[in-house]
């Protein structure tokens, strides 16, 4: 039988730090964070939650949130006393950010301190974080941290820091020629599923999680529709298509490709 | 999963989460939870509805539901609130009861009632992800999520609070609308997940 578990009070609640590893708490002490919608569970004291579209925020938005067509999805808490958040009974952390950059997966970034400044990454569904100061991210299993270079499945993928190349990888043995083609669209002939990689390579940090389940992603909010910004191409060229020459009826398209014809 | 070792002893427990057990046992419905015509009456009334088995033998007994986690309470004396849903398992001298929550069954959609569990021995309760105790103190009232909400014990008032301003329906509300706030003595649980409430987005 469990053990019977401890009973907490603002006392002994920690400052800025786990409660167990799926329940995160933050202390304010008149100063401000943002969250997600909907990830406060519980709180001691007085606290007040505003969405940031709220005129009072407007200053604190200009330094630290630099994606205004996602800002339903956030809100900031002011106030003092000590919040607990969780997220769906994820593992959550807390990290530390000294004068750095780090790039996250949409939905696992759960809360940070306004010191950092949140923006939308070049790269679709990331939002990368910038400055001193801590955030809290959920991931499904704990966090493991490497170093590059690593090349890294794309479903376990959480964020980096610091690193300026995250590229696709290809294993050419198995993507290239027709019985390459065969099996990695039929499986025949014997897929492993890991022919395509995230590649990291230079300093920094990689952060993983331990499965393979995604968490769900969370709006970044459109990109401008403009020509050279990535996801923002707004009715040019659709993904896989090359240039802008329309598909024509009967053309393999992508399957010409990846038979190597 | 719970493990209950029994020696010609009962205990009340959600119809159909038993897993394994050794020995002798007998699983018997309890019509209405065992709680009488009345209660039946009652559950049937307030749509707190509990289906409970009484579980009577030697041996051990293993109960589990949908991976959930289990946490134990001990009661003397006192009496626990928790929702019909997150109760797994509770010694049969418990008495069990409907109890009337005030507006905030409204927002958590679990309901207006609750059910209680008086008396002395354990129970066993659910959540998603391990629960976290939170003590209440005059000096130190707490706020929970609704949604996140799954039982609570000891001398506890409960007010339904709310942040709703003309900016919720502006589309730019905290997203904490809703709140349970409790004052008093007591321990409330909260589990590391939140409920789909019908507040949970504003």
């Amino acid at each position: 039988m469990p053990a019977q578990s401890p009973v907490w009070d603002p006392t002994t609640l920690p400052s800025d730090d786990n409660v167990n590893p799926y329940t995160f708490c933050v202390e304010l002490k008149g100063g401000q964070w943002f969250l997600q919608k909907g990830k406060m569970i519980a709180y001691y004291g007085r606290i007040d939650f505003n969405g940031i579209g709220h005129g009072r925020m407007d200053r604190l938005l200009r330094t630290s949130f630099h994606s205004p067509l996602h800002a339903g999805d956030w809100v900031v808490a002011e106030g003092s006393g000590k919040m607990l958040l969780a997220d769906r009974a994820f593992d959550v952390n807390s990290f530390d950010l000294d004068e750095g950059n780090l790039t996250i997966r949409s939905g696992n970034l759960l809360a940070y301190q306004p010191s950092l400044a949140l923006k939308q990454s070049i790269v679709p569904g990331f939002l990368t974080l910038i400055g001193t100061g801590k955030f809290v991210a959920a991931s499904n299993g704990p966090v493991v941290f490497m170093e590059p270079p690593i090349r890294v499945d794309p479903q376990a993928l959480v964020g980096w820091a610091d690193c300026p190349s995250p590229c696709h990888h290809y294993d050419h043995g198995y993507m290239t020629g027709v019985m390459g083609g065969l099996r990695a669209l039929t499986g025949i002939g014997g897929a492993s599923g890991e022919e395509h990689q995230f590649e990291f390579v230079g300093a920094g940090t990689v952060l993983l999680q331990s499965t393979e389940a995604l968490l769900p992603e969370t709006a970044t909010g459109a990109t401008p529709h403009q020509a050279g910004v990535p996801g923002g191409s707004g009715g040019a060229a659709a993904p896989g298509q090359h240039g802008s020459t329309p598909r024509l009826p009967g053309q393999l398209g992508d399957l010409t490709r990846r038979f190597g014809l | 999963m719970l493990a209950v070792d029994m020696t010609g002893d009962a205990v009340k427990a959600k119809n159909g989460s038993m897993v394994a057990y050794d020995g002798q046992m007998a699983f018997k419905k309890m019509s209405g939870g065992g709680e009488g015509i009345r209660g039946m009456v009652t559950r049937r009334l307030t749509g707190e509805q509990m289906i409970m088995m009484e579980v009577k033998g030697q041996g051990t007994c293993y109960f589990a539901d949908r991976a959930s986690e289990i946490n134990l309470v001990n009661l003397h004396g006192d009496k626990l609130y928790v929702e019909a849903s997150n109760l797994l398992c509770a010694d049969a001298g418990l008495r069990t009861g409907t109890s009337f929550t005030g507006l905030r069954g409204g927002a958590t959609g679990n309901g207006l009632f609750t059910t209680t569990l008086e008396g002395s021995g354990q129970a066993a309760i659910m959540s998603d992800g391990p629960a976290v105790l939170l003590r209440v103190t005059p000096q130190y009232p707490l706020a929970v999520d609704p949604g996140a909400y799954i039982a609570h014990q000891g001398n506890l008032q409960q007010n339904f609070q709310s942040g709703v301003t003309f900016r919720t329906f502006m589309g730019e509300g905290g997203g904490e609308a809703f709140q349970i706030r409790f004052e008093g003595d007591g321990v409330v649980y909260v589990q590391p997940s939140e409920r789909n409430t019908i507040g949970g987005d504003a």
